[in-house]
């Protein structure tokens, strides 16, 4: 393999760099390098994420409270200016859902519970501060119970079909799989 | 079917064992359906490399890492690791990335699509119709001439590349550098005991370089030699033991709706498998032959592996990966772009193979 004075020269400067390479590794390594705690991306995602569930909270306090004295009206307005100031936002069409579902909106709530879900998968997992999985699984059985026999029995109405197929939705995500 | 061969009995355990690890792999944590899936896996991967940013899906999968590595054991130990390449390069990178693409589109690659017809998901069927469509019309093209070229053994051990990879992100998952991301959500946190899963992705790894199965080879060499195959003995073992263990810890469930990881467009789950099947057979074997096959010094797979984890990236950058609210329309022109690539690469090689 090594032939000439060439080939010694570079299997010396291939020794002296994986020589260089461990020292580099044995000795700044531990203390996690010069930028080693601007590198945990772990860490850094973790805090934006509390920040985030904090965040949720304080802007959606409003509406929780206005929820559970009964005002469910004013509730569903705040809502509604909320979503003109953070659009595409996937907690308040939780929270909407959530309500819709306690005043008998069924359907509606399901709507509702899909663009969340849609927008933000933490909805559905079991271990996420977020998380709405138990109200999700009991929407989705009462939702396949209802809406699944009205559907049955009138299969010319595309309402009906269209919300036993978001029901489905939430359905196949609770069940999991990789995605 | 020769029952005092070795070799048959090798396919037929590493069938077995892809069957019963692909369900078991699930119960120890893995996401339902996906106790092994490929692209599954490498997107995850790069995702945890930084290569995408979906949060849902960054974990380094030791199994993928166990499959390269028990192959690159396996063919060292009987001595068949070969530096090997050189036919059509660069056309292979992007057969890995549209292949991703397939497997996207569809949500999981053959062994996936298998795992989850096993436990009762319908949907899959549109998706195996597809891979067969595939492989048939791959061979169609074979018998008329088309290929990518013969390999040559390569100087400078280029073979090397992807085992030397797959050994640093063996490191990476033993040291978990600050900047790799392990993401605590979605499926990303569902997984097996890392040990565990790295032991089953080598065991898998080291079966399948000695058997030289896959899905859709099995499925190729069926439509070939008929019951002569081992691999389709192997397959037949492979879809016993997912059937039995899905079974046995309560996965099957039998249905069309609300199944783990599925959608309902089944044109698109047609299509992509059957885009996966077609490249399969161009190159010479699905996502996780192109692994092991990387493993033996196959710098032509290597190339392969490398555009699947460019792929992996870009279906989830791209959003071209379907979910279970259906495919986006990224992902349908995704496919469509991978049928055009092909349907010009056959014509291209084709052209060449005659010259």
């Amino acid at each position: 393999m090594v032939k000439d004075r060439f080939d010694r020269l570079l299997v010396l400067l291939l020794f002296t760099a994986i020589i260089a390479l461990a020292v580099l590794l044995a000795v700044d390594a531990p203390r996690g390098g010069p930028h080693g705690s601007g590198l945990d991306k772990a860490m850094e995602r973790e805090m934006a994420y509390q920040a985030r569930v904090s965040l949720l909270q304080k802007l959606y306090g409003p509406v929780e409270s206005l929820r559970q004295t009964g005002n469910l009206q004013a509730a569903l307005l705040k809502l509604d200016e909320l979503a003109r100031k953070y659009p595409g936002e996937a907690h308040g069409y939780i929270l909407q859902g959530e309500i819709l579902r306690e005043t008998g909106a069924l359907a509606e709530a399901v709507a509702s519970y899909v663009e969340g879900v849609r927008l933000n998968g933490e909805y559905v997992d079991g271990k996420s501060p977020l998380s709405r999985r138990k109200e999700i699984r009991q929407l989705v059985d009462e939702g396949l119970k209802d809406i699944g026999v009205r559907a049955k029995s009138h299969p010319e109405n595309r309402s009906l079909a269209a919300t036993l197929k978001k029901t489905y939705y939430l359905q196949s995500r609770l069940a999991g799989g990789c995605e | 079917m020769n029952l005092r061969d070795g070799h048959f009995w090798m396919v037929v355990t590493a069938g077995f064992l892809l069957g019963a690890l692909g369900i078991l792999l699930s119960v120890w944590g893995n996401p339902e359906n996906t106790g092994i899936c490929v692209s599954c896996f490498i997107e995850n991967s790069a995702g945890s490399l930084g290569f995408h940013d979906n949060p849902r899906m960054q974990y380094l999968r030791p199994e993928l890492i166990g499959f390269v590595l028990g192959a690159v054991l396996s063919a060292s130990v009987f001595r068949e690791f070969r530096s090997r390449g050189g036919s059509a390069p660069l056309p292979r990178l992007v057969s890995g990335i549209f292949m991703m693409v397939g497997c996207a589109v569809f949500m999981g690659c053959p062994i996936k699509l298998f795992l989850r017809f096993t436990a009762g998901d319908l949907t899959a069927a549109a998706g195996i119709v597809g891979l067969v469509g595939g492989v048939w019309i791959g061979l169609k093209g074979l018998a008329n001439g088309v290929t990518l070229g013969r390999q040559a053994q390569e100087r400078g051990g280029s073979g090397l590349l992807v085992p030397a990879f797959s050994v640093l992100l063996l490191i990476f998952l033993i040291i978990r550098p600050g900047f790799l991301i392990f993401s605590g959500l979605g499926s990303a946190a569902q997984h097996a005991p890392w040990l565990v899963a790295l032991i089953s992705g080598l065991l898998l790894g080291v079966l399948a370089q000695r058997s030289r199965f896959c899905i859709t080879g099995s499925v190729r060499d069926t439509f070939l030699m008929g019951g002569r195959s081992p691999l389709l003995w192997g397959f037949m073992a492979f879809f016993i033991a997912a059937v039995s263990f899905n079974v046995a810890t309560g996965r099957f469930h039998p249905g069309l709706y609300g199944q783990p990881g599925a959608h309902l467009e089944h044109l698109w789950s047609f299509l992509g498998m059957g885009l996966v099947g077609w490249i399969s057979v161009l190159i010479g074997g699905c996502p996780f032959r192109q692994l092991i096959k990387a493993g033996e010094g196959d710098a032509d797979a290597g190339l392969v592996v490398m555009g699947m984890f460019i792929g992996g990236a870009l279906v989830q950058s791209w959003g071209i990966a379907a979910t279970a609210a259906g495919v986006s329309l990224y992902g349908k022109v995704g496919v469509l772009l991978g049928f055009i690539f092909v349907l010009a690469a056959c014509l291209v090689f084709r052209e060449s193979a005659t010259e």
